[in-house]
């Protein structure tokens, strides 16, 4: 191969279109896979213990034919940090469905699977999936509103955060721009919208979206006060 | 808190007589806070030990490590990878603790090195005064904030005995008599009427250990 | 910033062993904290000083272990000074924080105390 093609446009775009693809779904996966291991070596089963009533324990018996204590869940949603921080947890509950979802139905994504594997999603119409792109944009520049203004959060910020916010971001921005042909020359924005999605699927085992994996396991997996659910492991 | 006393350095030499290599174990739990079995204390007990030892041509070897809790397993993880190399560990922390040092490593002989007195508040520097002795009924709303189980010498749940002696208790002129304080502090209040509240007798004279769950916590152990 | 350092009377290696025990809980909890500030509410001493954002748990175990570990146990007596103030004076270890990742703060902030107290460096009860 010429150098001059190797430089060229059509072989960028050819590469990022074609095995790049494949590079970053591997190392996702291998790296998602890499780290649920991880968190089971750092982890362990706890021992089980019960509890019986007794003249020494402080806990009264439910006759057997009693009904299960039931949960009062609008006072755990208020008493929860959905009630200290509705709003951030609104916007954040929001824009992490979206996140995942919006690619998984958005019709072009699924062309491109049906032409490669002959097997897609259902896909939403283009107009609603534009518009969930640009709920996703005004989360994140919520986002970048609380990084630049706020006290509290600009006392731990580094300039990570603003750059992995832009990465999350940068698929949605890039992806609007393309849909609507605006802005940039349209090579140059599709490209650049397929490689933000490689890179950041590549950056979810291995930066702080790892949290992705994380969250799942840690909360609903260890026994803690805040766990959710029952919860049978320790660190 | 809970608060304790150092045990007397002869008592300590006693315990620790039988044995070549001791660590001894600070907690910087309550113990800390009364100045009885944090680190400063560990060192200082350290060094007093070696002195006499010193003294009795002892060829002991004594060491000293401090972790946050000693009633918290958690805390001790970080024990249990050099604890093997000790044959007797002196424990400067609550009862509390001591028993759970003994449980984790039951291989080892555990050895007091405090005496565990109450619960009870910071008086002053130094001085440390008992308030509570965890009956488990509190009924402190109704004697206006005093305790009599703790103050009164006989412990009466219900009012005073009759030998209430000028304000001070029959036993002695120099101890207040805890249900005339109690009707005293009442008085002050405007709720006289609390100290005709009757209580069943509390529960805690020969009782079994008890174990508490918070009731959010209570499904995850039931039988 | 670029202070000189006084590495009298700190054994850096000490400290790299210590950290080195919980290395990989240390790197993961350090990684993942997303910087979101939910921790926040959830630390009573931070609800009591007006909420100053220096008593959030993530501001305590970022500067405390975090200042550990990215200095490689490279620290002086001023910064375990330091440090001291945030675990001990800004933190009781009352295990009530929350972290929506499920990051165990009261863990971090306990091994960054033993870390101090390795070093000598340790809370004094006996000030009036």
């Amino acid at each position: 191969m010429e150098s001059s093609n190797i430089l060229s446009w059509t072989f960028a775009y050819d590469f990022i279109r074609g095995p790049m693809v494949w590079v970053a779904f591997i190392v996702f996966i291998l790296g998602t896979v890499f780290q649920i291991f991880k968190f089971f070596s750092m982890s362990r089963k706890t021992e089980a213990i019960q509890l019986k009533a007794g003249p020494g324990n402080f806990i009264k018996p439910l006759p057997k034919d009693a009904p299960p204590p039931k949960t009062d869940w609008l006072m755990w949603l208020k008493l929860s940090v959905f009630g200290t921080n509705p709003f951030l947890m609104i916007v954040t509950t929001i824009f992490h469905l979206l996140l995942v979802l919006t690619p998984l139905f958005v019709l072009g994504h699924n062309i491109l699977w049906d032409n490669a594997f002959g097997i897609s999603m259902v896909s939403l119409p283009e107009g609603f999936t534009d518009f969930l792109t640009l709920i996703v944009i005004i989360c994140a520049l919520i986002f970048l509103y609380r990084r630049l203004f706020l006290d509290r959060v600009r006392a731990i910020t580094t300039w990570a955060d603003y750059l992995f916010l832009f990465l999350a971001a940068a698929p949605f921005i890039t992806g609007y721009l393309a849909y609507h042909q605006m802005l940039l020359d349209y090579r140059l924005v599709i490209t650049l919208h397929i490689l933000f999605g490689e890179i950041m699927l590549m950056a979810v085992p291995f930066t702080k979206f790892v949290h992705m994996i994380y969250l799942v396991l840690v909360r609903f997996t260890i026994s803690s006060e805040w766990g959710l659910g029952k919860g049978s492991r320790t660190w | 808190m809970v608060k304790a006393k150092r045990k007397p350095i002869e008592e300590i030499k006693e315990a620790i007589s039988g044995y070549k290599n001791i660590l001894t174990v600070g907690c910087g739990g309550c113990v800390s806070v009364c100045l009885a079995g944090g680190q400063r204390e560990v060192n200082a007990l350290n060094a007093e030990l070696k002195v006499h030892l010193a003294k009795d041509n002892s060829d002991k070897a004594i060491s000293g490590y401090t972790i946050e809790r000693q009633c918290n397993e958690q805390f001790i993880e970080e024990l249990k990878a050099t604890a093997d190399q000790y044959d007797c560990i002196l424990s400067m922390a609550c009862g509390a603790g001591v028993q759970n040092m003994a449980q984790h490593f039951p291989g080892i002989p555990v050895h007091p090195a405090v005496n565990t007195v109450s619960i009870g508040i910071d008086k002053a520097l130094g001085m440390y005064e008992e308030k509570c002795r965890a009956c488990g009924h509190c009924v402190l709303g109704y004697t206006g904030g005093i305790c009599p189980v703790t103050r009164c010498s006989k412990g009466l749940f219900n009012g005073p005995c009759g030998g209430t002696n000028d304000g001070n208790c029959e036993i002695s002129a120099e101890v207040p008599c805890a249900w005339n304080d109690i009707y005293l502090r009442l008085k002050a209040q405007n709720r006289l009427e609390d100290i005709m509240k009757v209580h069943p007798p509390m529960e805690w004279q020969n009782q079994t250990p008890r174990t508490i769950v918070q009731e959010p916590y209570e499904k995850r152990y039931r039988a | 910033m670029f202070r000189k350092k006084n590495t009298a009377g700190v054994n850096s290696e000490e400290i790299r062993a210590i950290l080195d025990e919980k290395k990989d809980k240390m790197k993961l909890s350090l990684k993942a904290c997303a910087h979101c500030t939910l921790c926040a509410e959830s630390c009573f001493l931070f609800m009591g000083r007006d909420k100053d954002p220096k008593y959030m748990p993530s501001y305590k175990f970022i500067n405390s272990v975090g200042v550990l570990y990215k200095s490689k146990g490279n620290v002086d007596k001023l910064d375990l000074g330091e440090i001291r103030d945030i675990v001990w004076e800004r933190c009781v270890l009352c295990t009530r924080c929350y972290c929506p990742m499920g990051i165990d703060i009261p863990e971090m902030i306990a091994l960054a105390r033993r870390v101090c107290r390795s070093q000598g460096v340790f809370p004094q009860y006996d000030r009036e």
